[in-house]
């Protein structure tokens, strides 16, 4: 797999680049801000480019912007959005207009290579990927009447690995479970929250996580 | 022209009635020599002449007494009373006067009249010649009056020699020449009839120049038909070489006689209207009360001298600045048809008016109408001062709100571009530092590695908190609505969004909002709450920020919170299990 890594700082871009090439991975290109990458984007055609949110020259969300970008122009390059924030709404903007082959993780889960590595291999199959701990904060957030509440633990599992991006069959094997039984408690969960019928894989991502944000609880 | 400069007086306001008795008898003096000698008076014995005499006379006089008792500091009031005593000195030459002194006075003032009046036309109503050309003019028409016509002549008239034997003596006799004087009086009637021309013709232009003021308009017409009559009478009087009192002189006389009672008539009606602006503000001063709204005279000035441009603003004294009666600082920019009228306290500048130019030819109307408000004036600028001097506070509290917020903000960039980033950059060394050693055989050095990265990752963990703590980016980058989501996500407690806002404020706005947020729901959670509700949203041009919970009731008053929204010109309202900020945005 080929990629470009852009993230300003010198120290962090050289680990990321190391674990990515002790992880056999192909970084085609590194950059140190927005203009730089998409650069490198256009004249390496990698398969994803993993990017920091804070770049020059303002340092706030650039990164973003940039992903959203490379989505919006090369359809074919997935983006890793390496973050220090736990923010869902940055995470739901990124999904919002390019809701497939896009990720939003929290740059310290890349320390485990096995985490970035299965994130890329998932953008690269279409799916999308949101950190863990951005998911768990939602489904973990105090309801005073929690709708989550009627879920069964399974069903709550399900919940967050959607949450998370992963398709059916990804559930499906992380849990150890056939793909019909992840449809079946899908289906379940659409029905307990009320829930619009299921959109198509790529949208239930965002719809899940617009509806924990939700506040009408 | 300074309103308000007349601090200084210390004669009594009736002092100028102490004229009256003096232009009584100088009237009646008179009226009774043209009555005793009717052949050489211009009254004759007639009622009506009697009528011309002492009604001119007491009018201008009455006049003049009036304006003086009403404008201490105005040289327009003795140019009256003189208009009016000159007036009666033609019939003091009278043969039959009995007095050398009254005979010589009379002889020399003869036509003093006619200047003392063209002036005080001119110099209506604030008593000063506006230009160069009026003050030459004017003293040209004295010097004309009183030296060619008067002093001269009288210096070189024997009475005796030109075959007067009742007559007094003249006391500014040197030499009798009847030659001389038939001369002297000749080319004076010449002259007379030049700076009488030229005083008509500057009475008119000043007329054109002013005619949309009516009282100046009253008292311009009279004094131009003054002026051209006494012009006709020398005109008629240059074949005889000499003023006199024939039956034309007299007619001319009496008509002379209605038009100095009308320019007197006038003058007092300027007086009054300038009584009725004073009173009409005055009242409206009065109905203002103890405590007038702010601007409130600002508002009655304007009604009263019908100027809806007019413009009141208040000196502060130590800065200097303009301020406006809510102690807003106002730039004091006069437009092309305003006239700037600064108001003195005891010399010292407090207030300036900027109003329409023409209100300064309205005679006294600004001055009037500026003494009748003065209390007001001064008590709004004062409150304008102490507005002025709390918007200043306020605005230094809001700057060291905003110092405080922006050394947060660099606090949290610097935490999250330096040590978070040494820190994710040490925790991916340790990982790679790992992989080499698992190459080898694993044990005690793995194991240690293993927790350095844990210790990497929750030291990263904790700091992302501190950060976001200090101040949450998200606040500053996407606004209230997503920092309230965030704050929603990681609360203690439920917390509802009920109405929220994607618009974006000014900084300080919403990080006094997302504050009250904060500290709300931290008290709500203190005091055992199990849900709060949130609501923020826009009205007209505030922010409003409303906090319910069902947790026990409040003791603590959330002070710093109050100063907080305080500094941004806020409030906070602090109820038992509520909590609205009102913070007025733009």
């Amino acid at each position: 797999m080929r990629v470009v890594v852009a993230d300003d700082v010198m120290l962090t871009r050289e680990g990321i680049v190391r674990l990515l090439e002790d992880a056999g991975i192909d970084v085609v290109a590194e950059a140190e801000e927005a203009d730089g990458l998409l650069r490198h984007v256009r004249l390496a055609r990698p398969d994803a480019a993993i990017v920091d949110i804070r770049m020059p020259p303002t340092h706030t969300d650039e990164g973003l912007v940039a992903a959203q970008r490379i989505r919006a122009e090369h359809p074919e390059v997935g983006v890793l959005v390496l973050s220090q924030y736990v923010e869902p709404s940055y995470a739901m903007r990124l999904l919002e207009e390019h809701p497939e082959r896009v990720g939003y993780l929290l740059k310290e889960r890349v320390f485990d290579v096995a985490i970035l590595v299965d994130a890329l291999r998932r953008i690269a199959d279409g799916e999308s990927v949101i950190d863990p701990t951005i998911v768990s904060r939602l489904v973990g957030r105090r309801r005073r009447e929690d709708p989550l509440a009627e879920l069964t633990e399974r069903e709550r599992e399900v919940l967050s690995l959607v949450a998370e991006g992963l398709s059916n069959k990804g559930i499906a094997h992380r849990l150890f479970i056939t793909e019909r039984t992840v449809e079946a408690h899908v289906k379940q969960i659409f029905l307990k929250l009320r829930l619009a019928a299921e959109p198509e894989s790529h949208r239930r991502v965002l719809a899940v996580l617009a509806h924990l944000r939700a506040s009408a609880y | 022209m300074n309103a308000w400069g007349d601090d200084r007086v210390t004669v009594g306001r009736y002092g100028p009635i102490a004229i009256v008795p003096f232009a009584a008898a100088a009237g009646l003096f008179s009226v009774a020599t043209a009555r005793h000698d009717p052949v050489w008076a211009f009254a004759g014995a007639s009622t009506l002449g009697g009528i011309a005499e002492l009604g001119a006379a007491w009018a201008l006089v009455g006049a003049g007494v009036l304006f003086w008792m009403r404008h201490r500091q105005n040289r327009l009031a003795p140019l009256l009373i003189g208009a009016g005593f000159a007036w009666l000195l033609p019939e003091w030459t009278d043969p039959q006067v009995g007095s050398a002194l009254a005979f010589t006075v009379g002889l020399v003032g003869f036509v003093a009249c006619a200047p003392l009046v063209a002036h005080a036309a001119l110099a209506y109503p604030t008593g000063r010649l506006r230009t160069r050309v009026h003050v030459a003019v004017v003293a040209t028409s004295y010097a004309g009056a009183l030296l060619s016509l008067g002093l001269l002549p009288t210096t070189v008239f024997d009475p005796k020699a030109a075959g007067c034997f009742q007559c007094p003596q003249n006391l500014a006799l040197i030499r009798g020449d009847l030659e001389l004087f038939a001369t002297f009086n000749r080319y004076g009637l010449w002259l007379g009839i030049g700076w009488l021309l030229v005083l008509c013709v500057l009475l008119v232009w000043r007329l054109v120049r002013t005619v949309h003021v009516a009282a100046v308009v009253a008292a311009l017409v009279p004094a131009i038909v003054y002026v051209a009559l006494v012009t006709w009478e020398f005109q008629h009087s240059l074949t005889r070489g000499i003023l006199g009192n024939d039956s034309f002189d007299q007619r001319v006389w009496r008509s002379e006689a209605a038009a100095l009672g009308a320019f007197a008539l006038a003058v007092v009606w300027g007086l009054v209207r300038e009584r009725q602006a004073r009173a009409t503000v005055a009242r409206l001063v009065v109905e203002l009360g103890e405590m007038p709204r702010p601007g409130a005279v600002r508002d009655a000035l304007a009604q009263t001298l019908g100027d809806a441009e007019l413009e009141l603003a208040y000196r502060r004294p130590d800065t200097g600045h303009y301020v406006d009666g809510l102690g807003r600082v106002v730039n004091v920019r006069p437009g092309r048809d305003q006239a700037v009228t600064p108001l003195f306290r005891g010399g010292v500048p407090v207030a300036v008016l900027v109003h329409d130019a023409r209100l300064s030819d309205e005679p006294g109307l600004l001055e009037e109408v500026l003494a009748a408000a003065r209390i007001a004036v001064e008590n709004e600028q004062l409150q304008a001062e102490i507005r002025a001097q709390l918007e200043d506070l306020r605005a230094s509290r809001a700057r060291i709100v905003e110092t405080g917020d922006a050394e947060r903000r660099r606090l949290e960039r610097n935490l999250h571009d330096g040590a978070q980033q040494l820190l994710v950059a040490l925790s991916y060394d340790l990982r790679i530092a790992q992989a080499h050693v698992e190459a080898d055989v694993g044990s005690e050095l793995t194991t240690l590695l293993t927790s350095a990265g844990e210790t990497a990752q929750s030291a990263l963990g904790e700091l992302r908190e501190l950060a976001h703590g200090i101040y949450p980016a998200i606040l500053a980058e996407a606004g209230l609505e997503a920092a309230l989501a965030t704050l929603a996500d990681e609360a203690p407690l439920p917390v509802e969004l009920g109405g929220t806002t994607p618009e974006r404020y000014s900084e300080p706005i919403e990080s006094a909002a997302y504050r009250t947020v904060v500290e709300g729901i931290d008290d709500a959670a203190g005091r055992g709450a199990t849900y709060v509700s949130v609501d923020v949203g826009r009205e007209e041009s505030r922010l409003i920020v409303t906090l319910r919970d069902d947790g026990a009731d409040r003791t603590s008053p959330l002070v710093h919170l109050a100063d907080r929204i305080g500094a941004l010109g806020g409030s906070l309202e602090v109820g038992g299990t509520t909590l609205r900020a009102v913070v007025p945005c733009v």
